[in-house]
């Protein structure tokens, strides 16, 4: 019995070395443990053995049967890995080919620094507002403490589409819509970005048509150490945390006092070099205290209100930021510029 | 305002390195355009030419030995009026003349040279002597090796600031001085101006019948004669910017720079009365202004006449027939206070804007007018050789006292953040001149006349913060408690521009103005156009109502450049009376995704730009949308290529194919456009979610083939299968058309594929097959459509 059960073994081994695809291994393997298999009739002829040495050679059979069973399971394990092996081989691609070509878009760069601009004084606690483009003479310039005839109009050669209307100079209209429309006079933190427009021939530092963010912040008790505390965050968010700021004395009509704001240069931190003019320092805005007469105007009380604003242009943030040298770039759209800045 | 720093020195002790003056005026007060000497050569000196002979190779050349103190050159000099006995301008060896000239040792027909005797037109002085021809030759008195720039009064320095409207204080010295003072904690020295005058009586008299010129000083001066200015005050106006004339003229100006007053000086003896009246201009009067212009006035013009016409246009330019002649022996000198808008008005309608009508338009300081007036005549004196007939004639109605205004300790910190002392705001206010008295923390401040715009306690702060130095203030963020978001319309934006983006469209900003003819091309509202009255040019004078014409040019502009596949966007605004639009429009041409190699590529086409739009509609929430052939496209689009797409039933904006006339006319390729109305857009969008339970029973798919009448559209099948299908069916979608022999020539073959579930149970196959049979017999019914 243990002889014949050997020989069931080599046996098995003999035919697996001749087994060629998977169906010859699954004969085999009925062949063996399958209901008709030699194994059934060694359980039958069982019976006729002596009662005591039953065990023994159930014991001897079983194991006879689980060696074969463990030697079909390793060569169906060999067949399945040669057969992947050789998949694998036959789908083996050159990666080096190129991929679906899908253009990635743009966003504008304008549209993107507006964007981060808004998200730092929306993190500031501002709301964003916007008015019409095409603006009333009154709320361009007259309720800004620019009556008619007032010098500094010079300042702003504007595009008139009548008498009394006008392509807005500035965002500030907006802030003093802003004001009127805030009947409970609530402490208000707004930034206003848009489109604004002077009667400028366009060149390379010149613009018809640009773009501003202005800012304003009016409570109770806004103080012009607030509008600094306010410029530097701004600032340093813009231009890298390193960043200081200087204020210096400037003039507009809507504001005072009022300030330009320079940002110490980025390029070589402030020891002067060709950006900055060997200067170390870079004009980035303007700024100022609310004047009084815009207040009243927008029927604030100045003994019990006070504010600040503050205005930028999008445009030489830009230039600024991404060496961008020539205004007009913003405005041509061409693709191999507008692509070069695919947004964040 | 250009700043000559000899002038300066007359009032503050200045420091010879400017660099500290520089920097407190960028810090403090005005901007600094530049800092620059007026002529900027080193190491001219005074040479005296010993000997001057003909150059024995050449005509029109002399040689020259010339005594420049430490030594004797040899120098050939080709100008004509060189002579021996001459002292002159002489540019040795190494020295660098404008336009980077470099004078170097030289051979000049075998003759060597060591240097150049210069004019002033090689120094860039042209202008200091006009009539001068060849070499300059200076005075006796100069001094052999000495620096003739220092002779000339040329050896200055020119601090140019760039004034704010806020500071016409500063287009003077005397308030430059000042500012200078405070600024460097200097004492300011100011002057003082006296002149003998002939005792008789003065018959000539000034009157006004208006507001607008407040004050008007006239003295008469007799015996003057015409010529050029001294060197000094040449150098001085050059220093400045200005061109010197004659004296007369000079005077002028120079007493204008030192105090901001401008003066003017008549021919007396032109002047047809004995009386000046300052009145307004009356309809149809005329007059010929200095420079030969005849000139249209109106009534808002000022004029001074001789009591019958106008012989000046106040404070804007003088008359051409009472204007100081080379003959001129009698003057009638004016100082005068006018009206600020009324001269601004003026200037600017005739686009005259001279140093006077600036200075005016932006007031001048009263307590001036009489100063400026005895300078003039003191220098009339003293470089004219004048005689002063008398008193002046004049009347005056000027506010002469000074500003009164109050300010507190308290709000001075509260408006500024920081705390400032008593005796820091003292120290400024004397720094700055301003008298006061001080109350307890109340500061009663008197601003000075030559300080205008004083309004407010705004502009004490001002004063105190820039003297003080803005470095000096806290940085703090302001307390206010508000609270930071984007509006729904503001959030919109950014995920509309992220998802063009991220499917290969670039985004585009453009101009608002465009020519008449593109403002109304592709408009879908009315047709009436906002128009600039003063527009920059044709191209832009017109605000756009829609955005392709832009678009269409930066496609044609980047087609030229052989980009061929061009995705663009943009959100912006149309302009209508009275009401602005916002238009998300867009264009798509050429390849839109491609693996060549794989044989596969994708081109613009219709369906590919409707299902961007819908995939963007599906991403917003707007599943209520329909898109429906186009009832009344534009004549720009083409008219079978062109679908409305409405949301909620609301007409929202078109997409489709250019007309190929279009196309044609721009030399474009085949060009896909959409403009949706953004404005309705942003309403419509209400992202209101609220969770759906995931189904928890399996769907079932099943394919249907139908033949269709050719022109039905695909949109009345899946409706009719949507009425018909019920709540169990869950989406339909059409996955091949086929028109073609094997079915009859006017009709179609449509393949859809319908998914059908029901949220309660696992549906049975024969329930399914009844919904089926339900939907082709509705199908067959309403559309005659037969399974195939």
């Amino acid at each position: 019995m243990e002889q014949k059960l050997k020989g069931l073994v080599e046996e098995l081994e003999a035919k697996l070395s001749q087994v060629k695809n998977a169906n010859d291994l699954n004969l085999l393997k009925a062949e063996y443990l399958g209901k008709k298999s030699v194994f059934n009739d060694l359980m039958k002829q069982l019976k006729d053995i002596p009662n005591e040495e039953k065990p023994l050679m159930g014991k001897l059979i079983n194991e006879a049967k689980q060696q074969i069973a463990a030697k079909l399971d390793d060569a169906k394990m060999e067949m399945d890995r040669k057969l992947v092996e050789e998949k694998l081989k036959s789908e083996a691609i050159d990666v080096t080919l190129p991929g679906k070509s899908s253009n990635v878009g743009s966003k504008h760069l304008l549209s993107q620094v507006i964007e981060e601009v808004e998200d730092i004084f929306v993190g500031l606690g501002y709301t964003v507002k916007e008015g019409p483009e095409v603006e009333s003479d009154k709320y361009n310039f007259e309720m800004l403490n620019l009556p008619k005839d007032h010098p500094a109009r010079d300042m702003q050669d504007s595009l008139y589409i009548s008498e009394e209307t006008l392509l807005r100079t500035h965002t500030s209209p907006v802030q003093v819509r802003s004001l009127l429309e805030n009947t409970n006079q609530e402490p208000m933190k707004i930034i206003c970005p848009g489109k604004v427009y002077r009667k400028d021939d366009d060149d390379q530092t010149h613009s018809h048509q640009f773009t501003q963010v202005e800012g304003l912040v009016v409570d109770a008790n806004a103080t012009l150490a607030d509008l600094k505390g306010t410029l530097l965050f701004v600032a340093q968010k813009l231009f890298g945390e390193e960043r200081k700021i200087r204020l210096r004395p400037s003039y507009f009509p809507f504001t005072e006092p009022s300030v330009e704001v320079d940002v110490s240069c980025y390029k070589c931190g402030g020891s002067g070099c060709s950006m900055c003019g060997y200067t170390g320092w870079i004009e980035i805005l303007g700024a100022g205290m609310v004047n009084n007469n815009v207040l009243r105007d927008a029927g604030y009380d100045p003994d019990k209100f006070q504010g600040f604003a503050l205005g930028m242009g999008i445009e030489r943030i830009a230039i600024l930021k991404y060496g961008v040298d020539d205004i007009r770039a913003f405005y041509t759209n061409d693709l191999r510029f507008n692509k070069q800045f695919r947004g964040k | 305002m250009k700043v000559s720093m000899n002038w300066l020195k007359e009032y503050v002790n200045l420091d010879p390195d400017y660099k500290k003056l520089e920097e407190a005026f960028n810090l403090k007060s005005q901007e600094v355009a530049g800092l620059e000497k007026l002529v900027d050569i080193e190491g001219l000196v005074v040479g005296y030419v010993l000997t001057c002979e003909k150059h024995p190779e050449a005509d029109k050349l002399h040689v020259t030995t010339v005594d420049v103190s430490d030594e004797v050159l040899q120098i050939i000099c080709g100008a004509p009026n060189v002579a021996a006995g001459q002292k002159v301008i002489v540019s040795k060896v190494g020295v660098v003349l404008p336009g980077d000239f470099k004078i170097k040792k030289a051979k000049i027909r075998g003759i060597e040279s060591n240097g150049m005797i210069c004019s002033l037109e090689e120094l860039g002085v042209k202008e200091f002597d006009p009539e001068e021809t060849g070499i300059y030759v200076l005075g006796e008195d100069a001094v052999i090796g000495e620096d003739p720039l220092k002779y000339l009064n040329l050896d200055d320095s020119v601090l140019e600031l760039d004034l704010t409207a806020n500071r016409p204080d500063l287009l003077s010295m005397e308030g430059v001085g000042y500012d200078a003072a405070c600024m460097l904690d200097l004492e300011i020295q100011t002057k003082k101006h006296t002149y003998e005058k002939r005792k008789e009586e003065n018959n000539f008299s000034v009157y006004t019948d208006t507001k607008d010129c407040k004050a008007y000083y006239a003295q008469v001066i007799d015996h003057i004669t015409v010529k050029p200015s001294p060197s000094w005050l040449k150098a001085r106006l050059m220093a400045a910017g200005v061109r010197p004339i004659n004296n007369v003229v000079d005077i002028s100006n120079y007493v204008m720079l030192e105090y901001g007053q401008p003066l003017h000086a008549f021919d007396y003896n032109r002047i047809e009365s004995d009386t000046i009246i300052v009145r307004h201009a009356k309809t149809g009067e005329k007059i010929v202004t200095l420079d030969g212009q005849n000139r249209d006035l109106l009534e808002y013009d000022l004029v001074i006449t001789d009591g019958k016409k106008p012989i000046a246009l106040a404070g804007v330019m003088g008359g051409y027939d009472t204007e100081v002649e080379p003959d001129t022996t009698k003057v009638l000198l004016e100082s005068a206070y006018f009206d600020p808008t009324c001269i601004r008005k003026t200037s600017r309608r005739l686009d005259l804007k001279s140093e006077a009508s600036s200075r005016f338009e932006k007031g001048v300081d009263p307590n001036k007018l009489i100063k400026a007036m005895e300078y003039a005549t003191q220098l009339f004196v003293e470089l004219a050789g004048g005689e002063v007939v008398g008193d002046y004639s004049f009347f005056d109605n000027t506010q002469k006292d000074p500003t009164r205004i109050d300010i507190t300790l308290e709000k001075l910190n509260s408006v500024t953040g920081h705390t400032f002392t008593i005796s820091e705001v003292e120290s400024i206010l004397k720094r700055l001149y301003f008298d006061y008295h001080k109350q307890g923390d109340l500061f009663k401040i008197d601003v000075p006349t030559r300080r205008q715009n004083f309004y407010g306690y705004q502009d004490i702060v001002e004063e105190i913060v820039r003297i003080y130095g803005y470095d000096r203030i806290p940085t703090t963020i302001p307390a206010t408690p508000t609270t930071g978001y984007l509006t729904k319309k503001q959030r919109l934006r950014r995920t509309i521009r992220e998802y063009f983006v991220n499917n290969n469209f670039n985004e585009t900003i453009t101009y608002s103005l465009v020519t008449q003819k593109e403002a109304v091309e592709f408009d879908q509202l009315t047709a009436d156009t906002v128009v600039i009255m003063n527009p920059l040019n044709k191209e832009k004078d017109t605000l756009r109502h829609s955005l392709l014409p832009s678009l269409l040019n930066i496609l044609q502009y980047n087609q030229s450049r052989k980009i061929d596949n061009i995705f663009l966007f943009e959100l912006g605004r149309g302009y209508h009376n009275g009401y602005e639009r916002e238009w998300l429009s867009g264009l798509m041409t050429g390849v839109y995704t491609s693996t060549l190699w794989q044989g596969k590529k994708e081109v613009s086409d219709f369906y590919l730009l409707k299902g961007l739009l819908e995939s963007l509609l599906v991403k917003l929430h707007l599943e209520d949308y329909e898109i429906k052939k186009a009832s009344e496209p534009l004549p720009t689009m083409h008219p079978g290529m062109t679908a409305d797409l409405y949301i909620n039933k609301q007409y929202i904006g078109y997409l489709g194919k250019l007309h190929p006339q279009k196309e044609m006319d721009l030399g474009i390729n085949k060009t896909f456009v959409f403009e949706l109305d953004y404005d309705k857009l942003a309403e419509l969008y209400e992202p209101n979610l609220v969770m759906q339970p995931v189904p928890k029973y399996p769907s079932v798919s099943r394919d249907l083939a139908l033949v269709v009448d050719r022109d039905l559209e695909a949109q009345a099948i899946i409706d009719q299968v949507i009425f018909a299908g019920k709540k169990t069916l869950k989406d339909v979608s059409i996955f091949d058309l086929y028109q073609g022999d094997k079915i009859e020539p006017d009709k179609k073959s449509i393949a859809l594929s319908l998914v059908l579930q029901n949220p309660e149970k696992t549906l049975e196959s024969s329930e399914v097959d009844q919904i089926i049979e339900r939907i082709l017999k509705h199908l067959d019914k309403t559309l005659n459509a037969k399974i195939r």
